[in-house]
């Protein structure tokens, strides 16, 4: 066993004892951690796509993952995600395994956080996780208020979806090889 | 002993509330109430902070209303909501409720009730059963606060992310480090603007409730043989 997937069982563990204890809210209890890989890095950036960005560059080139994508719809609301090469895939496959509904993406819970600490967004939820070990990616849907008055602005996110593969407004990072 | 059936079945959550203040004596009951609540080891890691001042429920109401609105912004555009509430028939009606939901609205009225009551929990303490000790504290405040003809709301919203749970320590200046206490919810008293209604539907017992095992559901039925001695108590031979 690597040391990763060493890691990896530790996470899914206390994942699984986590949503057992807390159900369903365990995943709003779980919004910090990965954040203090994220504020060591020194992200910069003033405005949101620049942060996401500088965000996904800094973990390509820490190895986290191999290659992350970004979309932002839905009135500024949707922020989609595509995650290549995760090293925390095998969490996500063991909760899985035990029936358990992936709910806890350390890559958007970093994301989440600099859009706050870095651009004063006010709140952020992240509203789905598709964890697709097979192809190994995962996609993640999140929303992001910069502020009070974006709370309840509604769209159909299925549209969004579409629109954003249609038109590919994807932009997407790769680690330096 | 008075059975307090009525006053349990009675109590539903109060969201709408008159402006007029609770007296003094009813909040002390209510507070009173909770520190009578079961706790593990007699611990009572309970602690309460009582705000009546305007400015600071507005910060907690709007704290309230970015938590939940936040989610049920994004359940809605995910068009989970729209399958939760598809019960109601009226597409206007529907609308609004929707509308009251991922706008936060429906947890904003910490701005309206004259008290909000914090309940937290000293981790410091070596109980092993704080979530559940302050748990119980809510259930009896709702259920003091209603039998005072009060209405009451348990309120865990503005505090159910970690993020949230923060600013809503540093409003009420409780200590922010995850050590020390943790807030599990606030309780919203006052004088119920709502009609009191009896509580919305409720899944009968017999969905609810196994006999002697998970999955049992048929109630054993006692045989003669349990409860029949011979001759002596305790005696199951016939001579």
């Amino acid at each position: 066993m690597d040391r990763m997937s060493y890691c990896n069982d530790l996470i899914a563990r206390l994942e699984e004892l986590f949503f057992h204890e807390l159900s369903e809210c365990a995943a709003w209890k779980t919004e910090f951690i990965g954040i203090d890989f994220i504020q060591s890095r020194d992200i910069e950036g003033n405005n949101r796509d620049d942060v996401i960005r500088n965000c996904i560059r800094a973990m390509t080139a820490a190895g986290l993952i191999e290659e992350g994508s970004f979309a932002v719809a839905g009135k500024d609301i949707l922020l989609r995600l595509k995650i290549k090469g995760c090293i925390h895939m095998g969490k996500e496959v063991r909760l899985k395994e035990r029936g358990i509904k992936v709910y806890n993406c350390i890559i958007a819970n970093m994301i989440n956080d600099q859009l706050i600490e870095k651009l004063n967004y006010e709140t952020t939820y992240v509203a789905s996780i598709d964890a697709d070990e097979k192809r190994g990616l995962c996609e993640i849907k999140v929303a992001i208020y910069e502020t009070i008055d974006k709370i309840g602005c509604v769209s159909d996110w299925s549209e969004e979806c579409r629109q954003i593969d249609k038109n590919n407004e994807w932009q997407t990072i790769r680690a330096e090889r | 002993m008075d059975d307090i059936l009525e006053v349990i079945s009675g109590r539903k959550s109060i969201r709408r509330f008159r402006p007029d203040p609770v007296p003094e004596e009813m909040i002390d009951k209510v507070l009173e109430a909770a520190r009578w609540a079961p706790t593990g080891e007699n611990y009572q890691p309970w602690r309460f902070v009582v705000v009546r001042n305007q400015e600071t429920r507005n910060k907690i109401g709007d704290l309230a209303k970015m938590g939940s609105g936040s989610r049920m912004t994004a359940w809605y555009c995910l068009g989970h909501m729209q399958e939760r509430f598809e019960a109601i028939e009226d597409p206007d009606k529907r609308a609004k409720v929707l509308r009251f939901m991922y706008s936060g609205e429906v947890s904003e009225f910490a701005k309206t009730v004259p008290v909000v009551i914090a309940v937290l929990g000293d981790l410091r303490l070596g109980s092993v059963d704080v979530p559940y000790d302050l748990s119980a504290a809510v259930e009896n405040m709702l259920l003091e606060a209603h039998s005072l003809g009060l209405g009451g709301c348990w309120v865990h919203g503005p505090v159910a992310s970690s993020r949230d749970a923060v600013k809503f320590k540093k409003i009420l200046n409780i200590p922010t480090a995850m050590s020390d206490y943790k807030v599990i919810a606030y309780v919203a008293i006052g004088w119920a603007l709502e009609k009191r209604k009896y509580p919305r539907p409720k899944i009968p017992l017999e969905e609810l409730v196994y006999w002697e095992e998970f999955g049992k559901t048929t109630r054993p039925e006692p045989t003669l043989d349990d409860v029949v001695y011979y001759e002596a108590f305790g005696k199951k031979e016939k001579e």
